[in-house]
């Protein structure tokens, strides 16, 4: 297969001008892309999986970010900086989801079927991703985002559409809930201090 | 990651049990940091939970379907000021047609009555006189006829 490029429009003057520092436009060719998601595809379904609880929705989401990644044709040449935005993307595929699904079954989550994984493994995941699904969407993205990615206050703020101030409070809200539900299914980690 | 400059080592710190003084005497008086080790080892655990065994999809296969997406895109793009150059000679060749009928109603309405019988039989008698068409109508009735076809013809045509 020839590596052709993708050439439509970027929108990435969305993303803010500070934040994505922008490149002379230069299209992504098919195997900078595959090299690109091999670093980032597990990464980003991993994270939409914790999101919704469900491996078909992650497959699906997954996909669909990636389809918006290459219509916006990223000329962004930092590979950080084009992960953020893919989490970005996912953040909001996700939401759609669930402002689509509009339900009770947001905090609903469907584990993993235990026949899939050892028994053990299975049941801990099920009580993590229970746990997990217990919070709200928005604090699973702020969790996830700042403790399994290490993203900072500012890219934090464009996954999820706030301001970048609001970001201190909410995720100390958002920790705070999981410590609370940690704590009454007594599951917090001891000495931790 | 935080405001606080220090919590990036106080969640290394909560994630691999690795406390100093110091950083127990801040996380005493920092919330955020707090709050942070209190939950960075659940985190951390949570996230290192194995989705290896699920099987991501091919990149190859993913960049071809997004190609074929923008070609469908493009080629919507491209063929929507045709659509609307079609809709707009459709409502012109209506007009077209309805102003011809409004203009000869009355002839046409003539014309009509004369096929009935009763009609036939006095006109063959001589008693009454058939309803006349100019020439600008009939070579006005063939080209908008024709250009009523050649549309229809484009339509099938481009809906194959």
């Amino acid at each position: 297969m020839s590596a052709s490029a993708l050439t439509l429009e970027a929108p990435f003057a969305a993303l803010g001008a500070t934040t994505f520092r922008r490149m002379p436009k230069r299209p992504m060719d098919e195997a900078k892309f595959e090299a690109f998601y091999r670093k980032t595809a597990g990464r980003i379904w991993s994270y939409i999986y914790r999101m919704t609880g469900d491996a078909a929705t992650a497959d699906d989401l997954m996909q669909k970010t990636f389809f918006r990644f290459l219509r916006s044709n990223p000329a962004i040449a930092d590979d950080d900086h084009l992960r953020h935005y893919v989490f970005k993307t996912a953040t909001n595929l996700v939401f759609d989801h669930f402002r689509e699904t509009k339900r009770a079954r947001e905090r609903v989550v469907e584990p993993l079927r235990m026949s899939d994984l050892g028994a053990d493994r299975g049941e801990l995941r099920h009580d993590m991703m229970r746990v997990f699904a217990e919070l709200k969407p928005q604090e699973r993205a702020l969790l996830w985002l700042a403790h399994v990615e290490g993203s900072s206050h500012d890219e934090i703020a464009e996954a999820i559409g706030v301001k970048a101030k609001s970001v201190r409070v909410m995720l100390f809200r958002a920790r705070k809930r999981l410590g609370d539900l940690l704590t009454r299914r007594g599951l917090a980690p001891e000495g931790t201090r | 990651m935080s405001d606080c400059p220090l919590e990036p080592d106080v969640i290394h710190a909560a994630v691999r049990g690795e406390w100093t003084e110091s950083l127990r005497a801040h996380v005493a008086t920092c919330a955020d940091c707090a709050a942070a080790a209190e939950i960075a080892p659940w985190m951390q655990q949570f996230a290192r939970m194995d989705d290896r065994e699920h099987k991501l999809p091919d990149p190859a296969s993913l960049w071809v379907r997004a190609k074929l997406l923008q070609s469908t895109a493009a080629a919507d793009r491209a063929s929507l000021p045709i659509t609307r150059v079609q809709i707009a000679s459709y409502l012109v060749v209506a007009g077209c047609w309805a102003a011809l009928l409004m203009w000869k109603w009355s002839a046409l309405a003539a014309w009509i009555n004369s096929l009935a019988p009763a009609h036939v039989i006095l006109s063959a008698a001589g008693a009454e006189t058939a309803a006349s068409f100019s020439a600008t109508f009939f070579l006005m009735l063939i080209v908008l006829a024709s250009v009523t076809a050649v549309l229809a013809f484009q339509t099938i045509l481009a809906e194959e």
